[in-house]
């Protein structure tokens, strides 16, 4: 470590203090300051930021060394080992909750003091690294536009990203251990819950689409296995589908929209081939005797033609009724201009 | 003898108009022949024929518009309107449209032949108004007029249809059996003597 260890001491008592500032030395640590009141104890801690406080309980001034060490702690997340030669339970009791990371009662001898600050300053490392972590895993989870959340075997939220946490309601992210989700908020999540027993019973991914007023997901879920059935996950993802939808749904009415043109265009098209034979037939039938026979069999070969071709035009007629039930199944989605037109026109 | 009978054509194709005009001339009818759907409804405005023979596909009125406007006019709306068109009918138009019409013939069609049978048609027509005139004078329902007169137009062009077309996509959707069925019942029950069903064209 390139660095040396700061650490600011508090106590009233000037040899007191004189000695275990040698004693910091002596184990390669550096006395940033020494304080003698709590009110003294915090603007220094909030001048210095040391590495650790070392902090006697009973102090000259107002303010005792518990107050300090917990104003200390919760303002800037510093350590605090308080040295004191009171012990009642009382004490104690107030000392825990301003989460200290060590308590030595006086008389103490060095040994005490470089081992409660080693075991102090390495446990603190490894909270910092903690945070450091968690709040990796939440930008991570949090880069993703999707809504992710991660719940345990009695559907309890254990963690969510802050899109998720905007689906279910929730205006903070930390989430506590009696969050079951609501299944039924708005509509959404209903389906969830009869996939998160799927789940639950095959253990194989599930996916499938939910649609909530007008947009569109694909929800995943994947059961991750711990070593019992009390430590599996089940990863929930929501992924927005509703773009991709709206393009779908355009190109099927693009579809058929083109097969009603085509559709219409084999109408007009039959009905003029059809008038010049008529026309043809009719000269032919009033003055055309020695060829007539041939004429009108060419006539009617043209019309098996064009026959045809109406049968084609019945061929794409079912296509799009095909697409409309097939294709279109759920009522919500078949576009106005289609529903409309196939209302009950049908028989 | 008595007078020609009048036969309207209505198509926007002038050959077929001349064709038309000319083989109604040939078997003894007074014809006259319009260019689309606002000019036969000008004409009717004036005059009233016999028989009319409408093509489906015009601009900008077209057949079944001109259909509706036809029926929906008091002084035309019971004369007998045959469909002639390229078009093929689908089951849509025949249960819309098959009510009001009295046939639909496809062209191209031997204009000849079906010329002979529009005497036989105007004819049944001259008769079943005569019924249709005492059913309505006996206090009949009628509604169940209205009913036997769609039912009996659908069912004759429904079966002339099935007779004469090879792909039968739009006649074979339509119930017939069970139509002719409640004709039948609408038939006895108004009392209407048996040859105003016996008769249609193109057999």
């Amino acid at each position: 470590m390139t660095e040396k260890i700061r650490i600011i001491i508090v106590e009233d008592e000037a040899l007191v203090a004189e000695d275990l500032k040698e004693m910091l030395r002596g184990f390669g640590y550096e006395v940033s300051g020494i304080a003698k009141t709590g009110e003294k104890a915090i603007a220094l801690a909030g001048e210095h930021h040391p590495d650790l406080v070392l902090m006697d309980i009973n102090l000259s001034g107002a303010m005792d060394g518990i107050t300090a060490g917990g104003e200390i702690h919760s303002r800037w997340s510093i350590p605090i080992i308080y040295v004191t030669a009171f012990a009642t339970q009382a004490i104690i009791d107030r000392a825990k909750k301003t989460t200290p990371s060590g308590y030595i009662l006086k008389p103490f001898n060095e040994r005490q003091i470089q081992t409660a600050l080693e075991i102090a300053l390495y446990n603190h490392e490894l909270e910092e690294q903690a945070k450091e972590n968690e709040r990796t895993i939440r930008i991570l989870a949090n880069a993703i536009p999707d809504a992710v959340m991660l719940l345990d075997h009695n559907r309890q939220i254990i963690a969510l990203n802050d899109a998720m946490a905007r689906r279910l309601g929730y205006n903070h992210t930390q989430v506590h251990g009696d969050s079951t989700v609501r299944f039924n908020r708005d509509g959404m999540f209903t389906p969830l819950e009869s996939r998160i027993s799927e789940i639950l019973c095959s253990g194989r991914p599930v996916r499938f689409e939910e649609k909530n007023q007008n947009e569109w997901f694909e929800v995943s879920l994947i059961l991750i296995s711990g070593s019992d059935e009390q430590s599996s996950r089940i990863f929930v993802q929501y992924h927005d589908i509703t773009d991709h939808k709206r393009f779908e749904e355009a190109l099927k009415t693009e579809g058929i929209t083109q097969i009603e043109k085509n559709m219409e265009q084999f109408q007009t098209l039959n009905d003029q081939i059809r008038n010049p034979l008529q026309a043809i037939m009719g000269y032919v039938n009033l003055d055309c005797h020695q060829y007539r026979e041939r004429i009108m069999g060419q006539i009617m070969q043209i019309d098996g033609l064009v026959s045809r071709l109406d049968r084609g035009w019945v061929e794409s007629r079912k296509v799009k009724r095909f697409l409309l039930r097939h294709y279109l199944d759920n009522p919500d989605d078949v576009p106005d201009s289609i529903s409309q037109e196939n209302g009950g026109r049908c028989s | 003898m008595q007078l020609m009978d009048t036969v309207l054509v209505v198509d926007d194709e002038p050959a077929i108009r001349e064709i038309f005009t000319v083989y109604l001339e040939m078997n003894g009818y007074k014809s006259h022949a319009v260019t689309g759907g606002r000019e036969c409804l000008l004409w009717l405005k004036t005059q009233k024929p016999d028989l009319i023979l409408l093509d489906l596909m015009m601009e900008p009125m077209d057949g079944w518009e001109t259909l509706l406007a036809i029926r929906q006019y008091p002084p035309s709306s019971q004369i007998p309107v045959i469909i002639i068109t390229g078009k093929t009918p689908t089951a849509e138009d025949l249960v819309q449209y098959g009510g009001l019409i009295e046939d639909f013939i496809v062209k191209p069609v031997d204009f000849k032949m079906i010329c002979e049978s529009f005497h036989r048609i105007i004819e049944n027509d001259r008769d079943l108004g005569r019924e249709i005139d005492r059913v309505k004078n006996e206090g009949q329902d009628p509604e169940f007029l209205t009913e036997y007169i769609r039912l009996l137009r659908l069912t004759s062009v429904t079966n002339n249809l099935k007779k004469r077309l090879k792909d039968r996509q739009c006649s074979d959707q339509i119930p017939l059996k069970k139509l002719e069925e409640r004709l039948q019942w609408l038939h006895e029950k108004l009392g209407f003597p048996d040859q105003v069903r016996s008769s249609s064209p193109l057999h």
